[in-house]
């Protein structure tokens, strides 16, 4: 049963399609581990196993009459509970939605239906994706698996947690200002924030309209693009969709990376902020892996990591406010404390700094795409230290604002987290790879090459 | 604006007026951290680099979202 676990989706689902494995036997053996574990790590907000059984029966009646959908049919996957499942209350793991019913699936929970996924729950986050850890909230926030009595990044927490303990292969997170990147990264799993605009928002609470991203979380690459795949594509009804072809994430899987131009942003860990040493050891190993495995790499200079961090604030904090002014009029009372400081932040922020923030992000993230005529993708700091104790406020404030994912919200750049090892007290270690908008195949790539030299993604956690 | 220019008192005037009117002493304290954070952001912008070729970021073009 534990093996099953642990499977990839690629393993899974050349087992599914040659029926060596049947999806209810999958999803029952995953529910089982849940179930057994979780209660140690709460990354499950609400676990769904009728519906997974559901979903499994029906994928495995499909498969039996010969209607294979994909390389996702019959692989079970969770939701962020900030994304919508038709019946099932979206609560943004806060008080204000909790009895809030989802009337449609959002546009990603749809895609991932019709591909054949077997839904499995929805997963924790902060509240609204921004406040927490919090233990003021209807539920507890999530653990991380590799130690319990640490956290286990966030805002996406369940959906990093989950795919760490092996709940499940494949989550669904959302990224702001770091949101699935920060968990990948202390749970030891692969995270991408794709471009902005390539995976619809529509069905999903919003935090911020114009920094929000969604995208998968996974223990392995290859199995981050299998479900990138899957869920990208233009949404007419999604202001933000970029309305171009998506798809052949996996096709540039098992080239080299010979020749590659790769610009390291050394600043942002070792000037703008100091990196945690085991943190840094493990990113200038993965650049000396990369120079053996035949790239070419070098330093690259991009605006100090502050003025990136300073303008997605200025601009997260406004947008997140306009959302919640009326329920901060009504039912301040219902947030929790973390989530409500977080989100009153934008109460007061002047609309000529909202406006001008907007226009740096415009300089910012034009001065950064042109650093690709120079380099064909770019090296840097994910968390600066490795994941903190849940239980130590001041650290884990601390540990909310070490961290160099938020220009990649501000540029809507391809991001994704990657292990690069573990600290000598066993918690992951992680960096950024990131790309122009839309090559996301190319990122892909240098992260899968860095993952085969490496087997990082083979480890998984003892769990309690 | 550094943090002896604004009170609890002046939060709260400040809350009241945007309708904010029922916060507890504890949510207010919450609320003047919040604004001095963002008030040092506020500070922090660069907004001295930019020129008036400079538009924000959302300003857009009518494409056809009538295409699926």
């Amino acid at each position: 049963m534990t093996e099953l676990a642990w499977l990839t989706i690629a393993q899974a689902s050349t087992l599914l399609k040659t029926k060596q494995l049947s999806p209810v036997e999958y999803a029952s053996a995953l529910i089982a581990h849940g179930e057994r574990h979780d209660p140690h790590y709460n990354a499950y907000l609400r676990a769904t196993p009728e519906l997974a059984l559901a979903d499994a029966r029906r994928a495995e009646a499909q498969i039996m009459r010969g209607e294979w959908r994909g390389p996702f049919h019959g692989v079970p996957y969770g939701l962020k509970d900030i994304v919508d499942y038709q019946g099932l209350p979206t609560t943004a793991h806060s008080k204000i939605l909790q009895d809030s019913i989802a009337q449609a699936d959002a546009v990603v929970t749809q895609k991932l239906r019709d591909a054949g996924g077997v839904f499995m729950g929805k997963l924790s986050t902060h509240e609204f994706a921004i406040g927490g850890p919090s233990f003021d909230l209807p539920w507890p926030p999530a653990r991380n698996p590799w130690n319990r009595d640490h956290f286990c990044g966030g805002s996406s927490s369940g959906s990093g947690a989950a795919t760490a303990a092996g709940f499940l292969p494949a989550a669904i997170g959302s990224d702001t200002g770091g949101s699935i990147r920060n968990p990948a990264g202390q749970c030891g799993v692969v995270g991408m924030k794709p471009t902005y605009g390539l995976v619809s928002r529509r069905g999903v609470v919003p935090l911020s309209f114009s920094l929000d991203h969604l995208g998968p979380l996974t223990r392995t690459v290859r199995d981050n693009a299998l479900m990138l795949d899957v869920i990208a594509g233009h949404d007419a009804q999604d202001p933000g969709s970029a309305n171009r072809a998506a798809g052949g994430y996996t096709s540039e899987l098992g080239r080299d990376v010979k020749g590659l131009r790769i610009g390291v942003i050394r600043h942002f860990f070792a000037d703008d902020m100091q990196a945690d040493p085991e943190m840094a050891t493990s990113i200038e190993a993965a650049l000396r892996r990369f120079e053996a495995l035949g790239a070419q790499v070098r330093d690259i200079t991009t605006a100090p990591l502050g003025e990136y961090a300073t303008c997605n604030r200025v601009i997260l904090t406004s947008e997140a406010f306009a959302i919640h002014e009326q329920w901060m009029r009504e039912r301040a009372q219902d947030y929790g404390a973390l989530g409500r400081e977080r989100l009153m932040a934008g109460a007061f922020v002047r609309a000529a700094d909202y406006v001008n923030a907007t226009r740096l992000r415009r300089k910012l993230a034009d001065a950064f795409h042109a650093l690709f005529s120079e380099v064909d993708i770019v090296i840097t700091s994910n968390s600066m230290d490795p994941a903190c104790r849940i239980d130590d406020p001041q650290a884990l404030e601390q540990a909310y604002a070490r961290q160099s994912r938020a220009p990649f919200n501000l540029t809507g750049s391809p991001a994704i987290s990657v292990p690069t090892g573990f600290s000598k007290n066993g918690l992951p270690l992680s960096m950024q790879i990131v790309g122009k908008p839309f090559s996301e195949a190319l990122v892909y790539r240098v992260a899968h090459c860095y993952e085969q030299a490496t087997g990082w993604t083979q480890r998984h956690p003892d769990l309690v | 604006m550094t943090k002896v220019d604004l009170s609890i008192d002046d939060v709260r005037t400040m809350a009241e007026g945007i309708g904010m009117t029922g916060l507890s002493d504890g949510q207010l304290q919450e609320l003047l951290r919040a604004t001095l954070a963002s008030r040092a952001r506020r500070t922090a912008l660069r907004t001295a680099t930019l020129s008036l070729a400079d538009e924000p970021a959302h300003v857009f073009n009518l494409v056809d979202r009538s295409q699926p």
